[in-house]
């Protein structure tokens, strides 16, 4: 890319006053001080022992990770990370596919619908999970009163094992279906048109013209679109946090949560630390393939 | 960026509106996830018009006696108020100071030849993809020992250097072609002017889709407050109205909901009038969660 100032221009009164280091310093001192330094800074601290309040700091090098990886809450929250990532990356590409597919055929309510399948995504999701958690909730809730009416029993959804994973799983794919479907809603319309027409010319069922057509030319964009979710995924927060707090007895808690546990309640600064480094990796790698993902969409 | 293409192509095409089964059972699809996708709403904003008496009665959407009592009553609240006036404080200076320090780095690194430049810019691209949790322990170490702990600050300092603003931003500052610039110095502009009448409005759409993302990432963030702030009054929203019904409200959920309402609004109205802006703000920042 050729973005050479001319000559000219650099001799502009004023001009000079541009410095390009002095235009980047107050993002770098930012940067710096709230992104770099934080970043390097955990990791050094993951190779401390060290209780928020005490005086004393010890070194311990991988002590930390050592301890992580024989606690059981470790290995439980990461399989609780992988079990809501799975099924939320699954559920919310599986429906944000259909509808995309659904709503480009009713051309003119498309934009109609794209805002009501993107409303949960621009609201305040803690306030939303308020509104599930009442939902949800075993006296009170509109879920429970319906079951009633209709002759079941009541479920104390989100205090029991068996129900409080697939009540979590729910709300975060309620939440990010429509994220997805914005980029299959995008994905399809850059399929030509013309394909659809030859094979209409050939007797294609919509099926047949779905497998052969839709599905691989939509490829690039549900590689995209998954790793996007998976990022999410490992990031959500909110939703656990207000529905379950990880309950019952750390059945609902990932990895973010449990970090969120160990460094802002139990304060245990250097092993919340290790817990972050882990988060780190696994989203680093995400972002890595998404650049391979990316060049792969925009190049071929 | 700009508009997403479905709705700009898609619309034209040539409809045919004959019934066919396969038509309808996609229009029933399409309904059921819809009532999915809305019931919270409609059960938040329902509950939220209830009397006392009746949310016992959760299997009702519709109240069966309106009333706008738990309006007044958030309204008149001083903590629920207080949140709002947090949130705006926060989420208006952080996208002021975000502007502020964002726009002239990403002008330099789009417009601009400086040696390291490729390299300081893979900084940024770094940072880009760095999850919050890493950063926080230490964020709040160090706003600990300045003190901040429960200031606004605590909340606003982190956010003010956003790598994915100088990374849109960037993007536009390099389709602006250096013409532009001589022809406002042969012109007579002062640099003022030429940052004020040329480049800005070349890049308003960019400013735009960022100010969006900004805001909206930032009236809804949770984590953070609970991080640096630890007295009831300092809360932002989000964090605020789970307080709320957690410790203040019990079983009154006609008034949790009517504060849910009441937070959830702005945006909500924001995105009703600006649909397209909001989707395509929030789908070009797609790293961050």
């Amino acid at each position: 890319m050729k973005t050479a100032q001319p000559a000219h221009l650099a001799r502009w009164a004023g001009w000079r006053l541009l410095n390009p280091y002095l235009l980047i310093l107050p993002f770098f001192a930012f940067v710096g001080l709230f992104v770099f330094w934080p970043v390097a800074y955990s990791v050094f601290l993951s190779t401390m022992e060290w209780k928020l309040g005490y005086a004393s700091r010890e070194f311990v090098l991988l002590d930390n990770y050592v301890k992580l990886f024989a606690s059981r809450e470790f290995w439980d929250a990461t399989v609780n990370t992988l079990v809501y990532t799975v099924f939320m990356v699954v559920f919310s590409i599986g429906f944000g596919l259909l509808l995309s597919l659904a709503i480009t055929r009713r051309e003119r309510f498309s934009s109609m619908w794209q805002a009501v399948f993107f409303l949960p995504v621009a609201a305040t999701m803690a306030a939303m999970a308020v509104v599930w958690r009442y939902i949800f909730d075993a006296n009170l809730g509109t879920l429970n009163a319906i079951l009633q009416q209709i002759g079941l029993r009541r479920i104390d959804w989100l205090n029991q094992g068996s129900t409080a994973m697939g009540a979590v799983i729910f709300v975060s794919v309620w939440s990010n279906a429509g994220y997805a479907m914005v980029y299959f809603v995008a994905g399809l319309s850059a399929i030509p048109r013309a394909l659809y027409e030859a094979a209409d010319m050939d007797g294609a069922s919509p099926v047949r013209k779905f497998f052969a057509i839709t599905w691989p030319l939509l490829s690039p964009t549900t590689l995209f679109v998954m790793i996007i979710m998976m990022v999410r995924a490992l990031g959500s927060f909110d939703i656990i946090k207000v529905l379950t707090n990880g309950g019952p007895v750390g059945e609902t808690r990932v990895l973010s949560l449990l970090l969120y546990q160990e460094a802002f309640q139990f304060f245990d600064t250097g092993y919340a630390s290790g817990i972050a480094v882990v988060l780190f990796i696994l989203v680093l790698a995400l972002a890595l393939l998404q650049m391979k993902v990316e060049k792969w969409v925009h190049y071929q | 960026m700009g508009s997403l293409p479905v709705t700009a192509t898609s619309i034209r095409r040539g409809r045919r509106l004959r019934f066919s089964p396969g038509g309808a059972v996609v229009w029933l699809f399409l309904v059921a996830l819809g009532v999915i996708a809305l019931f919270p709403f409609a059960l938040m904003v329902g509950t939220s018009l209830k009397p006392i008496e009746e949310i016992f009665e959760s299997g009702r959407l519709l109240p069966r006696h309106l009333t706008f009592g738990t309006y007044a009553e958030v309204f008149g609240h001083s903590l629920l108020m207080r949140y709002l006036l947090n949130g705006v404080i926060v989420t208006v200076v952080v996208l002021a100071g975000q502007l502020l320090v964002n726009i002239p780095a990403a002008y330099a690194f789009g417009k601009l030849s400086f040696p390291g430049r490729e390299a300081l810019f893979s900084l940024v691209l770094a940072a880009l993809v760095f999850p919050r949790y890493i950063a926080a322990v230490p964020n709040f170490l160090f706003l600990s020992r300045l003190r901040l702990i429960n200031t606004y600050a605590a909340l606003i300092l982190p956010f003010i250097g956003s790598s994915l603003g100088v990374f849109l931003m960037r993007q536009f500052f390099r389709q602006v072609p250096w013409e532009y610039f001589d022809a406002a110095r042969l012109d007579g502009c002062s640099l003022s002017q030429m940052l004020r009448h040329v480049l800005m409005p070349l890049i308003r759409p960019a400013i735009g889709a960022f100010s969006i993302f900004s805001v909206v990432a930032h009236w809804n963030d949770f984590f953070w407050p609970l991080v640096v702030i630890n007295t009831s009054k300092m809360l932002t929203p989000p964090a605020g109205i789970v307080y709320f019904a957690d410790v203040e409200a019990g079983t009154r959920w006609n008034i949790v909901m009517a504060a849910s309402v009441v937070i959830i609004a702005p945006l909500l109205i924001a995105f009703i009038a600006a649909r397209r802006q909001f989707i395509s703000s929030l789908t070009t920042t797609t790293l961050k969660g």
